[in-house]
């Protein structure tokens, strides 16, 4: 979303610098996709009501959440199924620091995707040594606890203790962070989840093209070659990990300072396996795939709801790509959809110009 | 000290089911590769359909409840059939990958068709029962301990003794082998399919007497089953039920301590993790995984 963002005064300082950056995204075309895609992100505020502004603020926050669980399984191959649990504990934690300290708000961000990130890689750890299968097992497990130990605290809302609950001020009192004096506004706040949203992708882009990415790869075409050839499997393993849960409370923090707050039902398991379907069917070694992949989850639904659909088709239609993407198409959307597409014009041009032969 | 016997009643006949649901994701696994996420799923749409059977178009109950079990089998074997072959030389975790895939299927047509809204459905074996000292223990609670060890039992006896059973275990081992050496690869996992399919339809039937027919509860209490298959490292089928009853026992006992008994249900993962890290401490090799 925000690559061109970042690539702007990139261009215009350095042409070198911006042709090595160009080759390393891959084409052009990503470029000014991106760079279009920038232009109507930040227009949005102007063109579309509240509601709807607030719809795209979400579709931000999760397709950080998306891009998390996207690195885990394009780099290294592991499958975690606690995303959207780990986002209210991200959301939980940012409650509790935002009652109970008076820390700016970049810091509390800051210091919310830390403990995440600890938290995170504390439920995988156990499951990292051994394969792929248990920590899906695992993480399963954790997301279906953690929904239920939610319900059972409920999210602090500046009560005393230190779950920071008070039932008598839950019905005055929504669990919600305040935002600073600058994000006060929706357009404002929107804009700024936008940016730390760059940060992210970009924070992202920055391990997969460094040696962290480069670890990563190894790992995920050959284990024991990996170790052969002197990478440290267990430690970036831990980092991919760390840095997906990180991401993902950084987004349970912004998810606590929007529109309406948190509650406890937000966050059911069932979401956190929806949350594999979209990412596996928007693709997860391209950084667009994410993008795909919360436009699905948190975009689509309010438009069938809008056409008035139910949009329980929405999860049948889920299971289908994700059987679609395990049996056809391993990269997903983002690199199926024009390669499809690329493929149905050259069937219909070779029509045409067989046509045209006959004719003559 | 409350009086735990009731709950050491409720939590040996639920302890029973996930037993029979572990056994039933076990032997699939076994035979075929695929740990079956889709398993709770599975019940509860065959608990439903019973249900709509009862409730809408009047059928006697023991038609309802056998087509809620045939159903259960049915479904998965078409599943098995359609995208067993397809997915056989992926790894276990892209197949179980495959099943959540299906379980959202089921979850999306089950939350269309019945909607969210409770469902009660109760066995006639829970009029029956009998007093046991002070507490009362009903036919359904007595049929889910009762099965969870049969069903572990004959399925022992089965892998052990008989010629398919046989071919399951010589699947497990090497696919590509066990079909050169003729053994009708293909029937043999269309078997399993079938087998584990109508052991969740009646765990799901079961479960939602003695838990509640509840789309979203039913399908997920799929993870107790899990962590007991966990805990009997998805290969032996005793350690699963002992599991199972133990994580059945654990999380009923805690019901009566009010401090920690909103946390109950979170059982079946600290089993679980506590096995995971018991496994990495003993250092002792997982299988197929």
């Amino acid at each position: 979303m925000s690559l061109a963002d970042e690539s702007g005064p990139a261009v215009a300082a350095a042409i070198p610098r911006a042709r090595a950056w160009v080759e390393r995204v891959g084409s052009i075309r990503s470029v000014a996709f991106a760079v279009v895609l920038g232009i109507v992100v930040l227009a949005l505020p102007a063109l579309v009501s509240t509601f709807w502004l607030q719809i795209a603020t979400s579709v931000a926050i999760y397709s950080i959440v998306a891009l998390g669980l996207a690195l885990l399984i394009g780099r290294v191959g592991l499958i975690s199924l606690n995303q959207i649990a780990l986002l209210a504990v991200g959301g939980w934690i940012a409650l509790r620091l935002g009652f109970g300290t008076s820390l700016p708000y970049p810091l509390l961000l800051l210091a919310t995707g830390v403990i995440t990130g600890v938290i995170g890689t504390l439920i995988g750890l156990p499951a990292l040594r051994l394969s792929g299968l248990y920590l899906a097992l695992i993480t399963l497990m954790a997301a279906a606890a953690i929904t239920l130990a939610l319900q059972a605290t409920n999210f602090p809302n500046g009560g005393s203790g230190f779950l920071g609950y008070s039932g008598t001020a839950a019905g005055s009192v929504a669990a919600s962070l305040r935002r600073p004096a600058l994000l006060e506004s929706n357009t404002a706040f929107y804009l700024g989840v936008v940016g730390v949203t760059a940060l992210m992708f970009l924070l992202a882009a920055l391990h997969v093209w460094g040696k962290a990415g480069r670890a990563w790869a190894a790992i995920r075409q050959s284990q024991p070659a990996a170790i052969a050839a002197g990478v440290n499997v267990t430690l970036y393993k831990l980092w991919a990990f760390a840095l997906a849960s990180f991401m993902t409370g950084i987004a349970g923090g912004l998810l606590a300072s929007s529109a309406g707050g948190l509650t406890t039902y937000g966050f059911p398991t069932q979401d956190s396996i929806t949350l594999l379907a979209v990412v596996l069917m928007g693709g997860i070694y391209s950084f667009w795939g994410p993008i795909v992949a919360a436009l699905l989850l948190k975009l689509l639904p309010e438009l069938l709801k809008n056409w008035g659909l139910p949009p329980d088709l929405l999860t049948i239609l889920f299971g289908i790509g994700v059987l679609q993407v395990m049996l056809t198409a391993p990269a997903g959307l983002v690199v199926q959809v024009p390669r499809d597409f690329a493929n149905l014009g050259r069937m219909v041009a070779r029509r045409f110009s067989g046509a045209a032969e006959q004719a003559e | 000290m409350p009086d735990l016997r009731p709950y050491l009643v409720l939590g040996l006949a639920l302890g029973g089911v996930f037993a029979l649901s572990g056994v039933g994701m076990v032997v699939l696994y076994r035979a075929t590769g695929v740990l079956n996420l889709a398993y709770g799923a599975v019940g509860a749409i065959g608990a439903l359909i019973a249900w709509s059977l009862i409730n809408t178009l009047l059928l006697p109950e023991w038609v309802a409840y056998l087509v809620a079990i045939l159903f259960g089998g049915v479904v998965t074997l078409v599943y098995g059939t359609l995208f067993g072959p397809p997915l056989a030389q992926r790894e276990p975790l892209v197949k179980a990958v495959g099943t959540l895939g299906f379980a959202l299927i089921l979850l999306g047509t089950m939350s269309w068709v019945w909607s969210y809204q409770a469902h009660s459905l109760i066995l006639p074996t829970t009029q029956v029962g009998f007093q046991m000292g002070q507490v009362r223990v009903n036919l359904t609670q007595m049929i889910g301990l009762g099965l969870g060890i049969a069903i572990t039992a004959a399925t022992a006896a089965f892998l052990r003794f008989t010629r398919l059973g046989v071919a399951m275990r010589s699947l497990a081992n090497h696919r590509e082998t066990t079909a050169m050496l003729g053994v009708p690869v293909r029937r043999v996992e269309a078997a399993a399919w079938l087998t584990s399919g109508l052991l969740s339809g009646a765990t799901g039937l079961l479960l939602s007497t003695l838990v509640g027919l509840d789309i979203v509860g039913l399908t997920f209490l799929v993870i107790a089953a899990l962590s007991a298959a966990l805990i009997g490292r998805l290969q032996s089928l005793w350690a699963t039920m002992v599991a199972g009853l133990a994580i059945g026992v654990v999380q009923a006992c805690l019901t009566p301590f009010d401090a920690i008994s909103p946390y109950r249900t979170m059982t079946p993962f600290l089993f679980a993790i506590a096995a995971l890290l018991w496994f990495g401490i003993a250092g002792r090799g997982l299988s197929r995984a």
